[in-house]
């Protein structure tokens, strides 16, 4: 007798479908385009004489499994968590600039309420120059917006966005926190004179 | 077979070659590429479409969903000029290691 197991093949491409649903990377496109593929792989290998669930298992074979594809579309299609990490990250960078930007106001702030000497020099340069400290979050939020829109590729992922906010912050704090403290030296000098 | 690293590397310049013949659809690409390896060329399929994507945000060729003869509908890709000039630059880098190893795989004439 022979085998009467029949083999839907909408069945078998929507199960197969479904899989790949399931990651974030792969868009609606990219899965209409791979079932395009092995449709067309399908009625190739149906042509040369296999059952449809030959060809269809041929076929989803050449194709690659979802595990195997989907490293490379999370390359081309980063996944939603990744922009989100993204995003905090730039909140994190841009209010660090902002405490350091504040920072820098402390010895204009104290020299007003009681008349000493000129601020040192260093400080009063980079009080000048404190307007710079907007271009870094300019700089990553230019960088996010690539990544959010998949102009970037995000192979080294959050971790290395991280770890360059994280070494520009304490690049610009090392001075900051320098500038800030060099005239209260001075004052306490002044004290100590009086 | 060609090794894993060679057949990576060649992509982008098979897929912008293939292309200068006219648009073409994932499928046929592969199976274009196979014919004219004669099977020594062979990817693993899906692989191939990250790549076109990546080619097409990198604007070297662009896409257009059509519906073929089978009235089932295609993505397919054709070249853009960005495309071509990249082809160019390709062609140069990887005829100059084919010169270059041809000369050293030629016989070598013998004095003796």
């Amino acid at each position: 007798m022979a085998t009467t197991t029949t083999f839907d093949l909408s069945l078998a491409i929507q199960r197969w479908r479904e899989k790949l649903v399931q990651s974030p990377h792969f868009k609606a496109e990219n899965v209409a385009e791979l079932e395009s593929h092995i449709r067309d792989s399908v009625v190739m290998l149906q042509n040369k004489g296999l059952s449809s669930e030959e060809s269809f298992l041929i076929a989803t074979h050449r194709t690659g499994s979802a595990e195997n594809l989907e490293p490379e579309f999370a390359k081309i299609n980063p996944s939603p968590l990744s922009k989100i990490i993204h995003a905090l990250i730039l909140i994190f960078f841009s209010v660090g600039c902002w405490f350091l930007w504040a920072m820098s106001l402390i010895p204009r702030l104290v020299t007003s309420r009681m008349v000493t000497r000129p601020l040192p020099g260093f400080t009063q340069l980079l009080m000048d120059w404190k307007w710079m400290l907007a271009v870094p979050p300019l700089l990553a939020l230019g960088y996010c917006v690539c990544v959010w829109t998949g102009k970037v590729n995000t192979r080294s992922g959050w971790i290395g966005f991280f770890a360059v906010t994280v070494g520009v912050l304490m690049l610009l704090a090392f001075p900051i926190i320098f500038a800030v403290f060099l005239p209260l030296i001075s004052w306490l000098e002044m004290l100590e004179i009086r | 077979m060609l090794a894993k690293e060679l057949v990576a590397a060649s992509t982008v310049p098979l897929v912008l070659s293939v292309l200068t013949e006219g648009e073409n659809y994932g499928y046929a690409l592969i199976q274009r590429v196979r014919e004219l390896s004669g099977g020594k060329i062979e990817w693993t399929e899906g692989m191939l479409y990250p790549v076109l994507h990546w080619m097409e945000k990198e604007d070297l060729i662009e896409s257009e969903w059509h519906e073929a003869e089978t009235g089932r509908k295609r993505k397919y890709y054709r070249l853009r000029k960005e495309g071509r000039k990249a082809l160019q630059e390709e062609k140069q880098q990887w005829m100059s290691v084919h010169e270059t190893l041809t000369k050293l795989w030629q016989p070598q004439p013998r004095l003796t």
